[in-house]
């Protein structure tokens, strides 16, 4: 093979080649295997780049999936064995029944309430002048979220950053207006800010809240393993099994 | 041969490849703990375990998404069949004594067997592939990268401040390089094993 062949493979493949040169190149794969044996690889080596390259991202996306899914698994199966002694039974039968009767009538599903650490914002500096950035700070710290929301939506206005809608989604989320926050943490979810995790997070406590614990989990298993807050992600997966 | 149908189980291989986390999450529980339990059986421990069988799934997620992976045969079948020679591969590597393991293939199912010397095939192709790859001077391998990369080949000559023209013909003399190394390495392995 020399460099005019590789040259008319790239131009056959891009579909670039005359009607009449097409035939006369498909002719000459069919009398010299050589030719066609060269023709495959060079085919096949195209398609081994374009997915190597092409999805790069995609792989990306999926090795960091599988290595939560599959740390998760084998946290789980480890189990163990404990050999007891007789009398350690009684015992913990005994702490067992205590137990039980202290939780009787406790709900054992997890709550929204369980996990509701709404972080303290920071957006501006004492002293500056934007006060509605100020208001709403010390509104969302308080735990004022009702007055909180409209001077969020007032700064959204000029200011779209991810700092300000996600904070904005969680006051939404404290107020109970879901179907509001989640779709500004879905918009985070999708961007690549650094509010990106917590975003789906936010949304796993919006589905716990309704009791969606399906679709929560879901999205908790969506969070890579080196999110800041996986503790607390890797505690309510436990609960939710 | 006609050609043979998807088996239902396709499902599993169209979820690797959508990176469904539901799916994956379902092959983790169905069929992993056999594959743990085997490997513990035989020399390894869970930590190996879950390390072959990330392999095996990157690798289903690559083939894949390569379009080449048609299910023929239950997917219990051919996971373990992958994760299990996978794993005897790896303690054939490691084994100073040179001890051999008598494996054949087992016939749980002919099809499987057929599908995962394919699977073996593609992986096997990979990893040559991308060998190959790093051989390459580091211009070709740059514009290799970009061409597959960048949406337009127009991009790609701008990008490295070059003309369209050569980046074209660049791009098509290094794949063409690549194929060159391949058909060599082929040769020298039928020669081999005639």
């Amino acid at each position: 093979m020399n460099e005019e062949h590789f040259l008319e493979f790239d131009e056959y493949l891009q579909g670039e080649m005359s009607a009449a040169d097409k035939l006369v190149f498909e002719q000459q794969l069919r009398d010299q295997p050589d030719l066609a044996m060269a023709f495959e690889t060079y085919k096949e080596l195209q398609l081994h780049l374009e997915n190597k390259f092409g999805q790069a991202d995609e792989l990306k996306a999926f090795k960091q999936n599988l290595k939560g899914i599959s740390k998760k698994h084998f946290k789980k199966s480890k189990t163990k064995v404990v050999t007891f002694k007789p009398w350690y039974y009684v015992a913990a039968a005994s702490v067992a029944v205590l137990f039980g009767l202290f939780f009787l009538n406790q709900n054992s599903d997890p709550t929204f309430e369980d996990y509701n650490q709404p972080e303290t914002a920071f957006f501006t500096e004492r002293g500056e002048a934007n006060d509605n950035l100020k208001l709403a700070q010390d509104a969302f710290n308080g735990k004022k979220y009702k007055e909180a929301i409209p001077l969020f939506e007032t700064i959204l206005k000029t200011d779209q950053s991810a700092e300000i809608q996600y904070f904005y989604g969680v006051a939404l989320l404290e107020e109970n207006r879901l179907p509001e926050a989640e779709s500004v943490f879905t918009t985070l979810k999708m961007g690549n800010s650094i509010y990106k995790n917590k975003a789906i997070w936010s949304l796993a406590l919006s589905k716990l809240k309704q009791k969606d614990y399906k679709t929560c989990k879901e999205l908790l298993l969506t969070i890579p393993e080196d999110y800041e807050g996986n503790d607390q992600v890797d505690d309510l997966l436990e609960e939710l099994d | 041969m006609a050609l043979a149908t998807n088996h239902p189980d396709q499902m599993y291989i169209e979820g690797l490849a959508n990176n469904d986390s539901a799916i994956i999450q379902a092959i983790y529980k169905k069929f992993v703990p056999k594959v743990v339990y085997y490997i513990k059986n035989n020399s390894g421990d869970e930590d190996k375990a879950q390390d072959v069988i990330q392999e095996v799934m990157i690798l289903l997620f690559n083939q894949a998404k390569a379009q080449q992976l048609r299910l023929t045969c239950p997917f219990d079948a051919y996971f373990f069949l992958l994760c299990k020679r996978k794993w005897l591969n790896e303690l054939k590597k490691h084994s100073n004594k040179g001890v051999t393991i008598k494996e054949e293939l087992t016939s749980i199912h002919e099809s499987a067997d057929e599908m995962v010397l394919q699977t073996e095939h593609f992986d096997e192709k990979q990893q040559l592939y991308d060998v190959m790859f790093q051989k390459l001077g580091e211009k070709c391998q740059e514009v290799l990268k970009l061409s597959f990369t960048l949406p337009s080949m127009e991009e790609v000559a701008e990008k490295l401040s070059v003309t369209y023209g050569y980046v074209r013909k660049k791009k098509s003399l290094c794949i063409g390089q690549l194929t060159q190394w391949i058909q060599e390495t082929n040769r020298f392995k039928s020669i081999k094993n005639s």
